[in-house]
């Protein structure tokens, strides 16, 4: 199985082309084993950094399962991405101890800089944007994370660090 | 049994009971939104909480909790009575309030929850939904802004139809019903979501601002398409019948429709239909009155004898049939009668009539779901007979009742949960089942011993020789046999009808030895049963509408129309220049037959041909009974007054009947009586539901001649069949069928289509050795390569220009 398949669904981010050999090396990690909708799924989503179409259409094919069923699991958990994402995934948090010490302006100085608000990628894929209500270390707030580095004590001059820091990475 | 008291009442119910089921066996009406007796427990709503003694504190759910002994439920206290106003009024927090322009209106669950708990008021407010209403499709409204989210569509979907289009989108207040990636809906249509839906989120849209639900009258009846013999109630307003309306407590199928029954209606009062009898002068068809035309056909008729020959739909009732049948043996004098081709009943007339000694199946669609396991051949059942498909589904993903395949296509059958499917070369059905009863032979698990001559017989049916014969694995068939053998009840399923000439005598004596080895005759939950194609075939069976004796059958009365020998013709409701084989050969014996009666509801393609049309009527507009597939007898009534001044066909024949001089029966219950095979059944007794005519099995085994049907090198096997969305050719005249599968196809497989370069929806020829016909290519993953699959309904671009009553043709695509 190694066909290519190109898809045709328009999002912001142009979708790239999809090889089903990962999708089917992740079906047949679990294939037998009983309730493995979701660890295929986040295999697939680990293989490709999200969950692209076909592959929703070839699961559901080969687990015998609908893809309205797929489609119904990935829409209900957060952990899902139905578009491409950018390797680099930066969280802002908006729990209220960020919020009291400027989140706000955290979240406007990285919207200022790349271009990109809640839940969007940039079209390089190199970021994708999120803001989150609770990252759980609220004593180093405003606390912003890239990927799964932390960044507490966050300031404007910071924001403009990070982004010099992961624009210099090759994606 | 459990014992329980609920609102002062004791009840007793089995232990498997929920608190909502032994209410209503204690006669207490407990609300209810997403509860569905067909569906299993769901508890989304929460109106059905109720109080229980033993479980003070919270309320409880009634729908979803099991009953104890000794429980104290109260169903109705104020804490219970607050509880359920709060979820009234959070649901209508979001529900528009366009009740008077909704469908649903007056026949609305929340409707008349909200009138029942008098909630005139809402202590919360928030926005409407604001959700896009689905209009991408004919026939299913989805407005997802009147949902209640008590998901019976989603598992309707998937616990009966198996389709599994809908699901639940998102969390929380986000959360809606929609399809994969939200789409516009794509299914069978069959309407089920439509059916259960509480609210006015999912319509029928040809429907829609038609009639108030409480404006019309509802009429019960039987669906006129094919032999499951569902009941439908039609919703009848000013004599027309304006759509079909759902009752849970309906027939063995509790309402279920497919997309033929629920919106295949339309052709009743369809523009198109004939309203005055026509007779060709000049060459034109012109309108005539009743009597010149019956005079017409009196003329013709008289002392015609053997010149003269009739063919009938079996779509007509018993009670019609009874009359044709007199008409041309007895005021006529010619034995030259039958239907379906000749050969679209022969499983059942010659095969099990030979096998099982009694033309008819041993087994009814009831004993579907109390069998251990289901043998289908072919998995087309589920096209031609929808419904029966629905108590496959059931079977297998609610009882884990097991299926076994043998098909020369994949199909939704072959997706169910635990399905094993043997795919095999088209045609080879026959030397298949032989190899499998060989199987029980040669293991000793045959429970009758095999016959000689047949034990003989098989002895050239190894499971290795005919593995090379079929392409299945002799493995996988000794499989089958044993898994047949070791199920204590197992049913065979096959279907029968105008498209499937494989299924022939043979094939029914094939699997009539399987059962009679086997030991699976004369069991609940076992034997045989032959889905047959119309709604009457059996009955036409039954009436015995065959040729009789040294009479012609179909074929050779087309035959005797070309050489001469068959001056007139009567077909009634048949349309043979669509549906029967070898379109050339029909046409020319239509064309050479000096005079053609036709008695039809529409100007056919073959009626188009006729000296004398005579207009008649649709089921809903007449009286009689109409014996389903499994030998159920149900009676019909008129729902509507006939539309312009087509006739009967009681009426129609009854009188030609005297103008001959004979004596007709004067009433339905007159002819009724008539049908030796119904004996002990009472026509003004036959209640809703019907009654089985006995069937008494005598069976015999009968070694079946096996030919597999060669395909020449080279060429692609095109096979024939049914669409799911169509029976015959009438459904081509009901709208909301047609406006969903409204054009021929070809089914190709995805190599195939790659390899040629064929695009899904190009139209491509198929061509044979009697014909060519341009048809959309369809890209299926079910058929295998080499392999080719095409409904025979549409006149536009008939299939039997290219087929010519084979089981498999071989044909060429070109682009």
């Amino acid at each position: 199985m190694s066909e290519a398949v190109a898809t045709t669904e328009t999002t912001e981010v142009e979708e790239p082309v999809i090889d089903l050999a990962l999708a089917e090396e992740v079906i047949q990690k679990y294939k037998d084993i009983p309730g493995n909708l979701m660890p295929v799924l986040q295999g697939i989503q680990e293989a490709y950094g999200y969950v692209p179409r076909v592959t929703v259409d070839y699961v559901a094919e080969r687990l015998n399962v609908y893809p309205s069923q797929i489609y119904g699991v990935l829409t209900f958990y957060a952990q899902f991405h139905l578009k491409p994402r950018g390797k680099f995934i930066i969280r802002v948090c908006m729990g209220t101890a960020c919020h009291v010490l400027g989140a706000e302006r955290i979240k406007e100085s990285f919207h200022d800089r790349i271009g990109i608000g809640h839940a969007e990628t940039t079209p390089d894929r190199r970021f994708t944007f999120e803001l989150v209500a609770c990252l759980g270390a609220c004593g180093m707030a405003p606390l912003a994370m890239v990927n799964d580095e932390t960044y507490g004590k966050m300031t404007v001059q910071k924001v403009d660090e990070i982004i010099k820091e992961y624009s210099s990475l090759p994606i | 049994m459990v014992t329980l008291t609920i609102d002062d009442k004791q009840v007793s119910v089995e232990k498997d009971a929920t608190i909502y089921d032994a209410a209503k066996a204690a006669g207490v009406s407990i609300p209810i939104l997403c509860h569905d007796k067909k569906l299993k427990p769901f508890g989304a709503c929460r109106m059905c909480l109720v109080e229980v003694e033993q479980m003070k504190g919270r309320l409880i759910p009634a729908c979803t909790t099991p009953v104890t002994e000794g429980m104290i439920v109260r169903s109705s206290t104020p804490p219970v009575e607050k509880a359920r106003k709060l979820v009234l009024e959070l649901l209508m927090l979001n529900h528009p309030l366009d009740c008077p322009v909704c469908d649903k209106g007056g026949d609305c669950e929340l409707q008349n929850l909200a009138y029942d708990h008098k909630v005139n008021s809402n202590r919360l407010a928030d926005e409407k939904f604001h959700h896009e209403i689905d209009y991408n499709n004919p026939l299913i409204e989805r407005d997802q802004n009147r949902c209640v989210l008590c998901g019976k569509c989603v598992r309707i979907c998937d616990e009966i139809v198996a389709r599994g289009a809908l699901t639940f989108i998102s969390r929380g207040i986000e959360t809606k019903i929609g399809t994969e990636f939200d789409g516009p809906l794509s299914c069978e249509f069959c309407g089920s979501c439509i059916s259960v839906c509480p609210v006015g989120a999912l319509l029928a849209r040809p429907f829609k601002f038609k009639s108030r639900f409480w404006a019309m009258t509802k009429k019960k009846s039987v669906c006129g398409y094919c032999g499951t013999g569902c009941n439908v109630t039609l919703g009848v307003k000013d004599n027309n019948v304006l759509t079909t309306v759902y009752d849970e407590n309906q027939g063995f199928h509790n309402g279920q429709l497919c997309v033929r029954g629920r919106f295949g209606y339309q052709f009743i009062s369809s523009d198109k239909r004939l309203k005055n009898p026509l007779i060709r002068k000049n060459g034109q068809l012109v309108e005539a009155g009743w009597d010149e035309a019956l005079s017409l056909v009196v003329e013709r008729l008289k002392g015609a004898g053997s010149a003269a020959a009739a063919l009938a739909t079996p779509r007509l009732t018993n009670e019609e049939l009874v009359l044709l049948k007199q008409l041309m043996t007895q005021q006529v004098g010619s034995q030259n009668i039958d239907h379906s081709a000749g050969y679209g009943h022969a499983a059942v007339s010659e095969g099990l009539g030979k096998s099982l000694g009694v033309v008819a199946s041993s087994a009814t669609i009831l004993d579907i779901q109390k069998s251990d396991l289901i043998l289908a051949i072919k998995t087309d059942i589920y096209e031609t007979h929808p419904v029966v498909g629905f108590e496959v589904n059931m079977a297998v993903k609610n009882k884990g009742i097991k299926l076994q395949i043998i098909s020369d296509k994949r199909g939704k059958l072959s997706r169910l949960p635990g399905a094993n499917l043997l795919l095999n070369k088209p045609g080879s059905d026959v030397a298949l089942l032989n190899a499998v009863a060989k199987v029980l032979v040669d293991e000793n698990l045959a429970v009758t011993p095999a016959a000689p001559e047949l034990a003989a017989a098989l002895n050239d049916f190894t499971p290795e020789k005919v593995a090379e014969l079929t392409g299945v694995a002799a493995d996988a068939i000794r499989e089958l046999a044993r898994a047949y053998a070791a199920a204590e009840k197992a049913i065979i399923l096959f279907t029968t009808g105008l498209a499937y000439p494989g299924a022939d005598a043979q094939l029914a004596h094939a699997a009539a030895n399987l059962a009679i080895l086997g030991g699976k005759l004369g069991k609940e939950g076992s034997g045989i049963l032959a889905l047959q194609e119309k709604n009457n075939s059996q009955g036409a069976l039954d009436v015995g509408f065959v040729p009789g004796q040294g009479g012609l059958d179909a074929q050779q009365i087309l035959a005797g129309c070309s050489a001469g020998s068959v001056k007139t013709l009567l077909i009634a409701g048949e349309n043979p220049v669509v549906s029967y084989p070898a379109q050339a050969v029909v046409k020319k014996a239509l064309d050479a037959v000096e005079f053609l009666v036709v008695a039809d509801l529409f100007l056919t393609e073959t009626a188009q041909l006729a000296d004398v049309v005579l207009p008649v009527c649709s089921y809903a507009e007449k009286e009689g009974t109409f014996t389903a597939t499994d030998r159920r007898v149900q009676k019909i009534t008129a729902a509507i007054p006939a539309v312009g001044q087509s006739r009967p066909e009681f009426q129609v024949y009854g009188e030609l009947i005297r103008l001959l001089g004979g004596q007709a029966a004067a009433t339905q219950a007159e002819a009724f009586a008539q049908i030796s095979a119904y004996a002990g059944i009472s026509y003004s007794e036959l209640g809703e539901g019907g009654a089985f005519a006995a069937v008494k099995l005598q069976p015999v085994q009968v070694v079946p001649k096996v030919t597999v049907p060669g395909v020449e090198a080279g060429k692609f096997t095109l096979l024939t069949g049914a669409a799911l969305y169509h029976c015959g050719t009438m459904s081509l005249y009901g709208e909301g069928t047609v406006s969903v599968c409204g054009e021929a196809y070809v089914e190709i497989s995805r190599s195939d289509a790659a390899k040629m370069n064929i695009a899904e929806g190009a139209e491509v020829k198929l061509t044979s050795s009697t014909g060519t016909v341009s048809v959309k290519a369809r890209i299926s993953p079910r058929m295998s390569e080499g392999v080719l699959f095409a409904p025979y309904h549409f006149a536009d671009a008939s299939i039997n220009t290219v087929w010519s009553g084979a089981a498999a043709t071989g044909v060429t695509i070109s682009k």
